[in-house]
């Protein structure tokens, strides 16, 4: 594979191929998404950090306005629970929905999200293939 | 057409991984006349043992280690030296007419606000400080010209510009450190502390007065020098008159060619649209800038471009 071909598999991954989260959110009703979860893998956070990488490029190249802050908690040690969360906020700052990411994979963590959120889906026209 | 691939042979005999050439020659797309050929390792076995390796290749096509590979350095080094030059030149007119092509031409060329949507995109949840854009320009160089080095003044600038000041003269110290605010402000006590490694090498840039920059470049040479912070009268960062120095170096950022390319970062991708597009019209005005400054007959071609961003693709800008 060259590497052209390979850059362009890279873009279209972001802006084509990944099918779930090509939705456009309302920018008056969603003002950002913020995530918390642990740097590293044990007691359910691999699935948070999976929807990160996979989901949400796709939702931030459709939603150009919708901020998305992710914190990321160092903990080595496995006793010590961190919180696995993805909250809604509204324009203004409030959280409108909390969902818990512990313990699932990034697909029903993405299922879980669209079913929250009010949304309309990218129309073919629209999506942008390189 | 004649293509040539190397694969990797795993030989039962002698428990080797060898390589192999495979060559085909294909008219109009079809297969034409395949044969196999051996690198001259294994040519001699090839010949004795011909069945073998035919169920070699086919045992290695179902098996798990497939790749073909780059033909092995060594046969470069058997070329004369006129067949190099020749090969130098080929190479040069290639980096030529891949220069002189229009940007739009490359797949994954794109313009500045899509390619900033993607780049946006895949730097989605890194921490802030990571998230740089930056820009490369190739340059096809003739053998022996001078770098291109240049310095760059963004109307947005990624972070405060740091300048260290060396000065043996009191009252220019005096100056810089009240009325500029400079990072680090020193004379030969300054050059002691930073040889002893006491002083953390965090700035940006560092201008000195003639009566220190003998000193410096004795000292520091070694420990300055490869990170281009070194002043000296070629650079212009050396002067009696430091006032002027620093006014024109707050705010501008030096930056230098690296191999065959230049790279500038040029934004943070919390910029907006139009503050990255005028950080690289500046980057552009100022290659541009060192290119005409260029001492040589014959100066440098820019060539691709390309905007990148710490964690994502490299996309292909209009650049000229």
């Amino acid at each position: 594979m060259s590497r052209v071909v390979r850059q362009l598999k890279f873009l279209n991954k972001i802006s084509s191929t990944t099918i779930k989260p090509q939705i456009l959110l309302n920018p008056e009703s969603y003002g950002a998404l913020n995530l918390t979860f642990q740097w590293q893998n044990h007691n359910g956070h691999m699935g948070a950090r999976k929807f990160w990488h996979e989901y949400l490029p796709t939702l931030q190249f459709y939603n150009p306005e919708l901020k998305i802050n992710i914190s990321r908690v160092k903990n080595d040690k496995k006793d010590v629970m961190v919180p696995c969360k993805l909250e809604i906020l509204s324009p203004t700052g409030s959280v409108v929905e909390t969902l818990d990411m512990r313990d699932k994979d990034k697909e029903s963590i993405m299922d879980e999200l669209l079913a929250k959120v009010n949304h309309e889906r990218v129309s073919s026209k629209e999506i942008v293939k390189v | 057409m004649i293509t040539f691939n190397v694969l990797k042979f795993f030989d039962q005999l002698t428990g080797e991984i060898k390589l192999m050439k495979d060559f085909v020659i294909t008219v109009k797309g079809r297969l034409f006349k395949p044969c196999w050929t051996m690198l001259s390792t294994f040519s001699r076995r090839l010949t004795r043992q011909p069945i073998s390796v035919r169920n070699g290749v086919s045992r290695f096509h179902s098996s798990a280690f497939t790749g073909a590979e780059e033909a092995p350095a060594s046969t470069s080094s058997k070329l004369s030296k006129d067949q190099v030059k020749r090969r130098e030149m080929r190479r040069m007119a290639q980096r030529k007419a891949v220069a002189r092509k229009p940007a739009s031409d490359h797949p994954l060329y794109m313009p500045v606000t899509k390619a900033l949507r993607f780049l946006r995109a895949a730097e989605v949840g890194q921490p802030h400080t990571q998230q740089t854009l930056s820009l490369t320009t190739l340059v096809v160089a003739e053998r022996g010209s001078p770098a291109l080095s240049g310095n760059v003044s963004f109307p947005k600038p990624l972070k405060d510009i740091r300048v260290a000041v060396f000065t043996g003269d009191e009252t220019q110290a005096q100056m810089a450190r009240e009325k500029y605010h400079c990072h680090v402000v020193g004379g030969p006590e300054l050059v002691e502390r930073i040889k002893q490694g006491e002083v953390s090498l965090d700035f940006d840039k560092s201008l000195a007065t003639p009566d220190i920059a003998n000193l410096l470049a004795s000292q520091l040479g070694r420990i300055l020098g490869p990170k281009g912070l070194l002043p000296s009268a070629k650079k212009g960062t050396v002067s009696d008159d430091l006032e002027s120095l620093i006014k024109d170096s707050m705010g501008t950022l030096p930056f230098r060619q690296r191999g065959n390319a230049i790279s500038i970062a040029v934004a943070k991708s919390s910029f907006s649209d139009r503050q990255v597009l005028e950080n690289i019209v500046a980057a552009q005005k100022s290659i541009k800038e060192a290119l005409s400054n260029q001492k040589t007959k014959r100066p440098s071609l820019l060539s691709q471009t390309t905007l990148s961003s710490t964690h994502g693709p490299g996309i292909v800008i209009d650049f000229a």
